[in-house]
């Protein structure tokens, strides 16, 4: 009787924590969300600010101003670089998934030694940090006047994410019984049949995680574009943004108007993160369970 | 599967191979091939000095002490994302209300570029007016330097990557966690296992899959380790905390050694596959079947 009334208090200890837990869980929580806040905290009490306004910056603005926003909108080249971004995302995005997805289709059911070989190979491809590669690619690209055109950089991004996006669709699809495959084989469906019927619409969830990743990861690069797009009209939004950060010599540095810039650019990221929230939080989880 | 639809699949991942073949195997052929050489980068004029860049590598002081700041960055954060983010995924794991609202913060930094967060970090960092030593002084405490000499850049570079990344480390292990039948755990607790012991005999064997994955991924994150540094530190004080990464950027275009940092990116690739392939294995061999 003993042994069951113990595992009985220790029932209770696992699903019933008592107030006090309750309170030290509250505490941790909101001690975590102000950690992980207090860069947009920063960033904002610095955007509406006047340049001559030296509070410290752990505190409220002493007058509060909307002019670094406008100027943000106006006077600066953010707006330009917004397009310029949106397009490389896109480029990138439709690269690496079609490529991608249909390259992992023929090397997850080939089967056989060479697919082995190939996804060994692609693996190691993986490693490669990109940044050795950066004489190797730069002067190439000089030499093919790839340097200052959006979709010359596109395609190099997209080169050097596909081999995690080929890793990721070809361990999906392998998921995904055979049996199906060769029921439709067996109603005559060819390879590509199979494809667009079978495996096509199982890839749904994997392709809006992976999209997801691919589009936060190009717009979000800064190493490669800061190199090839050095053309003032050809800047993405991080670069604008760097280059607002970025005190020239002899130039004052204006902290609010880079920092009202920051919001601007980071807005429509984390407004389509809490909207997709569901996807990447979720989709990161399934993927990462598979 | 007869031969010639096997061959027609292994065909669809031609254009993919491709790009990566345009955009990365050539260019790491041309970084061998450049690491032999003297060369500024644009001239004409290369002259072929064989193996004297890799040579002048032991001697560069430099050279040394991004390696040592890159395999800082690299197990650092490792080993301060893991500890987070599971730390984090057990406490998000617990029931409470606005659970999800914390994991959603948590995990948000990671949309963020590292250029931007670099640049807004140093606002908090700074010397002059830093909101962490504005946060001080309401205790009476001295302005600090932080970031005056390489060893305190260096830590704080690691200890804002390891903040910023660690959401990925968390979904993760919360995907792990999820996936461990609820029973093992009940059955440890009966057994009169403390809830420590019941954690680290049953709960971290388990995750086992997840720590390679978490681990793998953040070593290899860390060993690229480039956006943060651009902003915060910028390498300095005095290129005391580049990581190999930016080190190769600044040979390159800044001191006009393209030969001698194609030697440098090839010496990257070379320490990324010597550390990450063992330790792969090695977790690997540790993962248990449940």
């Amino acid at each position: 009787m003993k042994t069951s009334a113990s595992g009985k208090t220790k029932m209770k200890e696992i699903y019933a924590p008592n107030q006090k837990v309750k309170a030290g869980v509250y505490i941790i929580a909101a001690f975590l969300v102000i950690l992980y806040l207090l860069p947009i905290y920063v960033m904002l009490n610095q955007s509406f600010r006047y340049v001559t306004d030296l509070t410290p910056r752990l505190y409220l603005p002493e007058k509060w101003t909307l002019e670094n926003y406008i100027e943000a909108f106006t006077s600066s080249s953010l707006i330009g670089s917004f397009k310029n971004s949106i397009v490389l995302v896109a480029e990138v995005c439709a690269v690496e998934i079609v490529l991608g997805g249909i390259a992992a289709y023929g090397l997850a059911r080939a089967g056989g030694k060479v697919s082995t070989t190939l996804r060994t190979f692609n693996i190691c491809i993986m490693m490669i940090p990109s940044l050795s590669l950066l004489v190797g690619t730069y002067s190439l690209m000089v030499k093919f006047h790839m340097v200052n055109k959006i979709w010359a950089l596109a395609l190099q991004t997209a080169a050097i994410g596909m081999s995690s996006t080929m890793f990721f669709y070809t361990s999906f699809i392998i998921s995904i019984p055979k049996d199906l495959d060769e029921a439709a084989a067996i109603d005559g469906a060819g390879i590509f049949r199979t494809f667009f019927t079978i495996i096509l619409p199982q890839l749904k969830p994997i392709t809006v995680t992976r999209l997801i990743m691919i589009a936060v990861g190009a717009w979000n690069s800064y190493a490669m574009p800061s190199y090839l797009l050095t053309d003032t009209s050809k800047s993405t939004v991080i670069l604008t943004v760097r280059k607002a950060f970025y005190t020239a010599y002899g130039a004052v540095q204006n902290v609010p108007l880079a920092c009202a810039m920051c919001a601007v650019a980071l807005l429509p990221v984390i407004l389509l993160y809490i909207l997709l929230q569901r996807y990447i939080i979720e989709g990161q989880l399934d993927s990462v369970s598979k | 599967m007869d031969k010639r639809k096997k061959g027609i699949l292994l065909s669809l991942s031609i254009p993919a191979f491709l790009l990566i073949f345009i955009f990365m195997i050539v260019p790491l052929g041309n970084a061998l091939r450049v690491s032999f050489f003297k060369w500024n980068g644009f001239s004409q004029n290369m002259r072929f000095i064989g193996l004297e860049n890799y040579l002048s590598l032991f001697s560069d002081k430099v050279f040394w002490r991004s390696t040592a700041n890159t395999f800082v960055y690299g197990f650092g954060s490792t080993l301060l994302q893991n500890i987070f983010g599971l730390s984090a995924a057990l406490f998000v794991n617990k029931q409470f209300k606005g659970r999800n609202f914390v994991r959603l913060i948590l995990y948000m930094p990671i949309m963020i570029s590292g250029v931007i967060m670099g640049a807004i970090q140093y606002y908090i960092f700074s010397y002059d007016n830093g909101v962490l030593n504005n946060f001080l002084n309401l205790f009476g405490i001295e302005d600090i330097y932080w970031m005056k000499s390489g060893v305190g850049s260096v830590l704080i570079i690691t200890l804002i990557n390891s903040w910023q990344a660690m959401g990925f480390c968390m979904l993760i292990y919360l995907a792990g966690l999820q996936n461990i039948p609820k029973m093992y755990q009940e059955a440890a607790r009966l057994d009169g296992a403390s809830k420590w012991q019941a954690f680290f005999k049953v709960d971290i064997p388990l995750l086992m899959p997840a720590i390679t994955t978490a681990v793998i991924t953040n070593l290899i994150g860390g060993f690229k380790l480039y956006d943060i540094i651009v902003t915060l530190t910028n390498g300095g004080p005095n290129r005391k905390s580049l990581s190999l990464s930016y080190y190769i950027s600044l040979l390159y275009f800044n001191d006009e050694k393209a030969g001698y940092s194609s030697a440098v990116g090839i010496a990257l690739f070379v320490i990324i596959f010597i550390v990450a392939v063992p330790i792969n294995r090695y977790l690997r061999s540790k993962e248990v079947e449940f």
